[in-house]
């Protein structure tokens, strides 16, 4: 930590805004509760004990969009209903985030020839950070997107320098 | 009551817009290329004339048909002129069944509705209209049901061309 360390009292600790806001953030991602498809079965074993996404601080399923950080889309979007995640999305606040989980909410899927209303990705209605493959993906393949976007979180940077005038 | 014995008190009772009916049968041994007919027997009936047809199938006293398990309609080919509308009943007293298919234009696709008859009908009509571009003449509440409202086409018609965006949405 450098010149500072070790110049306090005990029980004080050194550390850089950005690290602290990322951790912070990345602790205590709390998703919203929204299901789609058969993908959301999957999502409701992470939740559950033997999986426990609680482990990652990310278990406060929210029934509301205005108290979420992560939309996990889980399952088909048809056209009807990426009106609706739109709307979803647009009311999170920021920082927010979106895991398209499965095949179907990534391309289309299974669907992607015939299916005249599923979007082939949700990624055409709303920004995501992360995809997870399987259709549907195991627990523990949503979970590994889940410490993707962990590591993502912690490389984004919230501080900003100030501009430098020449 | 077998297919037969429904069908003989149909005839018997004068059962309005019957027009004809068909067996499933096994293959014929002489000809090579016949391959014989699965599935269901069933009657065939007017489309014009299915709500009266369904009215005497549900009032008469032998055949008792008061429950509509399906209204649903198929398109069998790009070239053929007409689409099946198929009916499914069942008579809980009687514990029988009966398939019901009408032959309905593609080019004038309106048919009386059977919300009179059966006012379970409404959900399936609603979505033979969305789907294949069915008109019930008569029906209560004629929106899309599963669709959304602005919906271009007849998804399940088999000329039917996919869209290319929906809402600024694109579908390639």
């Amino acid at each position: 930590m450098g010149l500072l360390e070790r110049q306090f009292e005990e029980n004080v600790l050194t550390t850089k805004v950005d690290w602290l806001l990322n951790w912070c953030r990345m602790s205590s991602i709390w998703p919203m509760t929204f299901g789609l498809a058969c993908c959301a079965i999957e999502m409701m074993a992470v939740g559950c004990a033997h999986h426990d996404i609680d482990r990652f601080g990310a278990g406060a399923f929210r029934a509301s969009p205005r108290q979420s950080d992560l939309m996990i889309v889980a399952g088909t979007v048809n056209f009807k209903m990426a009106e609706r995640i739109k709307r979803l999305y647009d009311q999170m606040p920021g920082p927010k985030y979106v895991i398209a989980m499965g095949a179907c909410a990534t391309g289309g899927g299974p669907y992607y020839k015939y299916g005249y209303t599923v979007v082939k990705g949700v990624d055409r209605v709303v920004p995501v950070d992360v995809y997870v493959a399987g259709c549907p993906p195991r627990p523990e393949a949503l979970l590994e997107g889940l410490m993707k976007l962990q590591q993502k979180i912690q490389q984004s940077s919230v501080v900003r320098r100030p501009a430098r005038t020449a | 009551m077998e297919f037969r014995g429904i069908l003989d008190r149909l005839r018997a009772i004068g059962a309005p817009g019957l027009l004809g009916h068909d067996e499933p049968r096994g293959a014929d041994p002489a000809d090579k290329k016949d391959k014989g007919r699965a599935g269901d027997p069933f009657v065939l009936v007017d489309p014009q004339r299915l709500p009266a047809f369904l009215e005497v199938c549900r009032d008469d006293e032998r055949l008792a048909f008061d429950i509509l398990i399906d209204l649903t309609a198929a398109d069998p080919s790009k070239d053929d002129p007409n689409l099946w509308v198929l009916v499914h009943l069942l008579s809980l007293a009687y514990r029988q069944r009966l398939t019901v298919k009408c032959a309905l234009s593609k080019a004038a696709a309106t048919m009386p509705t059977s919300v009179t008859v059966h006012r379970g009908a409404q959900w399936h009509e609603r979505e033979c209209g969305e789907m294949f571009g069915i008109t019930f003449a008569g029906h209560p509440d004629p929106r899309h049901i599963l669709l959304p409202e602005d919906w271009l086409g007849f998804p399940l018609r088999k000329d039917y061309v996919f869209p290319d965006e929906y809402h600024g949405i694109s579908c390639k």
